[in-house]
């Protein structure tokens, strides 16, 4: 059974001998490039032994090449950040799990194909269930964000003058719980009177409007 | 939200020394000998059933005996290959010609045993033993599993559960055919078949849930040690 065959095709990030490259028109940042990325299965070695500044310089290392493999399957910044974090945290906890006779590119993209996979699925499962807001939805109970339609809207404007005419305490009861869409238990705080009150009154106030605001069309 | 240079910050802050892993193999080498060391303790504590020599000479017996056991080690070999993150995934084809092999021998035996006895041919306090035994066995070993395969959690949880489970299955149908005096009745090839399944069923169910849970503990250790 050959156990790495499969996954190693798309990487070049470790090469097993140190030869240097054939091809010298690539240039000295590129060879800088590739000694750094050689070097990165040394530095894990230390950082496992507790190497500090070893473990820093890894992690700097391995972080835009992180963000370019996040980038191939996120659009927004925030998600290929959120990713990138993710296999950061994932290859410091199982960080024990490297052994220093392998190379390390095939470890380090095997756990970053496999989160930033899982966070795909998640954020398809998550968007599955999300319905996205629009305009229609941004309604507030608060009295300045609705729109006052008064000179065209008869019926608000009849409800209002209705209200008006109802007695102070069902008046109240009303603004409270109806036009104010506070609690039972907010209204009977904010108002000082008991719960039971507020339904009594506010179950009057409904039958004095529904009265009031029948009379002018039905036929007498 | 976190910048990322702060996250590598607090990383590095809490890179305390690590053990490095073993080989996969010598942990499923150390897994199986705990595993000896249960049947060991079984045979002592409980005796082998007393026909043994017996069945070992069965072909169909020793058969499904060799088969098991040889599922119950390549499938802790494939488990411990295959939650190391840059093992291949044919690790998983490891245990399945010896499962095969097992599978068509408990299913020959069932039927077998069919035609021959009846599906009447037990009684309630084997079944209660059988059960004992199978806990003594499985919960231990599952156990000791999930502890040494934790780090799988965060990579591929369900495929590690499903083949620890499938290991589990084999290593306790093994003590059931080593410990449980039993004929080959429809009940107990049942049982064996039953429980193979359940374990691995359960293990696939739960265990996935266990190396979630098992995974933001992690994470969030490493952060907040």
């Amino acid at each position: 059974m050959s156990p790495r065959r499969g996954r190693q095709a798309p990487l070049t990030l470790v090469t097993a001998s140190g030869a240097p490259s054939t091809a010298g028109a690539e240039g000295a940042g590129d060879q800088r490039n590739m000694s750094r990325k050689r070097d990165w299965s040394g530095l894990m070695v230390r950082a496992q032994d507790g190497d500090r500044r070893a473990y820093r310089a890894l992690l700097e290392d391995m972080t835009p090449y992180l963000r370019a493999l996040a980038a191939r399957c996120f659009k927004a910044s925030g998600d290929i950040e959120d990713a990138v974090q993710d296999v950061l945290l994932t290859v410091h906890a199982i960080r024990h799990t490297y052994d220093p006779g392998r190379p390390f590119g095939p470890w380090l993209v095997a756990i970053a194909n496999r989160r930033i996979i899982d966070r795909l699925r998640r954020q398809t499962r998550d968007r599955s269930r999300e319905i996205e807001l629009t305009a229609e939805h941004e309604t507030f109970s608060l009295h300045p964000t609705n729109l006052r339609f008064e000179e065209t809207s008869t019926d608000e404007a009849a409800l209002h003058a209705a209200i008006k005419h109802l007695p102070p305490d069902q008046r109240q009861a009303i603004s409270l719980l109806k036009l104010r869409e506070m609690s039972l238990k907010d209204a009977a705080l904010a108002s000082g009177r008991s719960v039971s009150a507020l339904k009594v009154a506010t179950h009057r106030a409904i039958k004095s409007l529904r009265k009031i605001l029948r009379q002018p069309s039905e036929p007498t | 939200m976190t910048r990322t240079p702060e996250l590598i910050d607090a990383l590095v802050e809490c890179a305390t020394p690590v053990r490095r892993l073993r080989p996969p193999l010598v942990r499923a080498g150390l897994w199986l000998t705990l595993a000896g060391l249960i049947f060991v303790l079984l045979a002592v504590g409980h005796g082998v059933r007393p026909d043994l020599a017996q069945r070992l000479h069965q072909p169909a017996f020793a058969v499904s005996l060799v088969s098991a056991l040889a599922t119950a080690i390549l499938a802790a070999m494939a488990a411990f290959a295959i939650s190391l993150p840059d093992r291949s995934r044919w690790w998983l084809a490891l245990p399945m010609p010896a499962l095969a092999l097992w599978i068509s021998t408990i299913g020959y035996g069932c039927f077998a045993a069919w035609v021959s006895i009846g599906p009447d041919g037990f009684r309630f306090g084997e079944e209660l033993r059988c059960f004992v035994l199978l806990v003594l066995t499985s919960v231990p070993l599952a156990s000791a599993l999930f502890a040494m395969l934790r780090y799988a959690a965060l990579l591929r949880g369900g495929t590690v559960a499903m083949m620890g489970g499938l290991a589990v299955a084999a290593i306790t149908a093994t003590a059931l055919s080593l410990f449980h005096d039993h004929d080959a009745t429809a009940m107990i090839l049942a049982w064996n078949l039953g429980t193979a399944a359940l374990i691995v069923g359960a293990s696939g169910l739960f265990g996935r849930r266990i190396f979630r849970w098992m995974a933001a503990r992690l994470l969030a250790s490493e952060v907040h040690p």
